[in-house]
């Protein structure tokens, strides 16, 4: 088993950019993610799947919820994806993204290719939905 | 404005979201430990709460897996699990592998798992706090080196967290990893919002991070 952290540099990097330059969307607007993969000479990719989803970041377990998804199976189209690629989808009206302290909601696009000796990559890159106010602690 | 990635979250330090370490917070060799499982036909992963027993049973799990030897992986929370253990015991293939995280929850009937796995040649690897009497033991435990190892894994916190923080979270929890990391998330917490989290380096693309 490997991580990210540990095998970066024989690791894929994935480049992204949004639609909306400081990556802050409003509920029910259109989002468009265009990305660009760099992999590694002996890589091969055997689909793609692109995504935009929510999760919670703190300290209790992680929940997440899928608003688009896409998976690339056909040969050709793989090898398109694997390179480069756009995915778009109109936003909900919630969950507001939420910077709490005990709790954050986050948004990401996230790209996830998975390898033909069994291995995948993800690679996600979180924007914002919404304007909530983040949270301050209170010391009593 | 841009959030910033909480290093100490679950997110980041739940079981198999980083690579298990050993006291002196070197990688476990995984691919031989599970060769030392197959031999001896059983693994316990032995020690307190949160030393790391999960996270480790998480990569062996995973490593078996890979060779198409896992029978089933079952976390087991309450001791009516256990008859969801013993159904993953009789169901899985004579020779595969059935990771039980929790297996103390099992109580008395934890001979009649270890006996049906017996009887149907199923090798169990199972988490613990006390002893189980299978043929391979790994005693987890924690260490400041761990520690800081497992830190130096983490995604970037970008210098809100010094060497004194990491001794005081150890010194207030010496032998639970997990409650000391959830301390480092309170202090990260405290810092970063006290004036540091507006203006914060962009970190709205957190590193990639592989999977096996």
């Amino acid at each position: 088993m490997s991580s990210g952290l540990d095998t970066a540099a024989r690791s894929p990097r994935v480049a992204a950019s949004f639609s909306s330059a400081d990556r802050r969307y409003e509920p029910l607007e259109n989002i468009q993610v265009r990305y660009t993969v760099e992999l590694p000479p002996t890589a091969v990719v055997r689909s793609v799947e692109r995504s935009i989803l929510w999760y919670t970041e703190g300290k209790g377990e992680e929940d997440i919820g899928v608003h688009y998804f896409e998976r690339i199976t056909e040969r050709a189209a793989v090898m398109t994806a694997a390179a480069a690629g756009s995915f778009e989808t109109r936003l909900p009206v919630s969950p507001l993204s939420y910077e709490g302290v005990i709790v954050k909601i986050r948004w990401c696009a996230r790209v996830r290719l998975f390898f033909e000796e069994g291995r995948d990559f993800v690679s996600e890159h979180v924007f914002e939905l919404g304007h909530v106010p983040v949270a301050a602690i209170v010391l009593s | 404005m841009t959030p910033r990635s909480n290093p100490f979250a679950t997110r980041y330090t739940r079981p198999g979201a980083i690579l298990p370490l050993d006291g002196e917070g070197q990688p476990v060799d995984i691919a031989r430990l599970a060769e030392d499982t197959l031999r001896m036909r059983g693994l316990s992963i032995e020690g307190p709460h949160g030393t790391g027993k999960s996270t480790l049973l998480a990569a062996v799990a995973a490593a078996f897996e890979l060779r198409g030897h896992l029978g089933a992986n079952v976390r087991l929370r309450q001791f009516r699990d256990a008859v969801t253990a013993i159904v993953a015991v009789g169901r899985a293939a004579p020779g595969s592998v059935v990771c039980l995280d929790g297996w103390n929850v099992l109580g008395p009937l934890a001979w009649l798992v270890r006996t049906l796995a017996w009887l149907r040649g199923v090798i169990l690897v199972v988490t613990s706090h006390w002893t189980t009497g299978l043929p391979l033991v790994v005693p987890t435990s924690v260490t400041l080196p761990l520690l800081a190892a497992i830190v130096e894994r983490l995604p970037d916190h970008g210098g809100s967290i010094n060497a004194a923080d990491l001794a005081d979270a150890l010194r207030h929890h010496p032998t639970n990893l997990r409650e000391a990391l959830l301390e480092l998330y309170d202090s990260f917490e405290t810092r970063i919002r006290g004036g540091a989290l507006a203006g914060a380096p962009d970190q709205s693309a957190p590193p990639n991070r592989g999977r096996s």
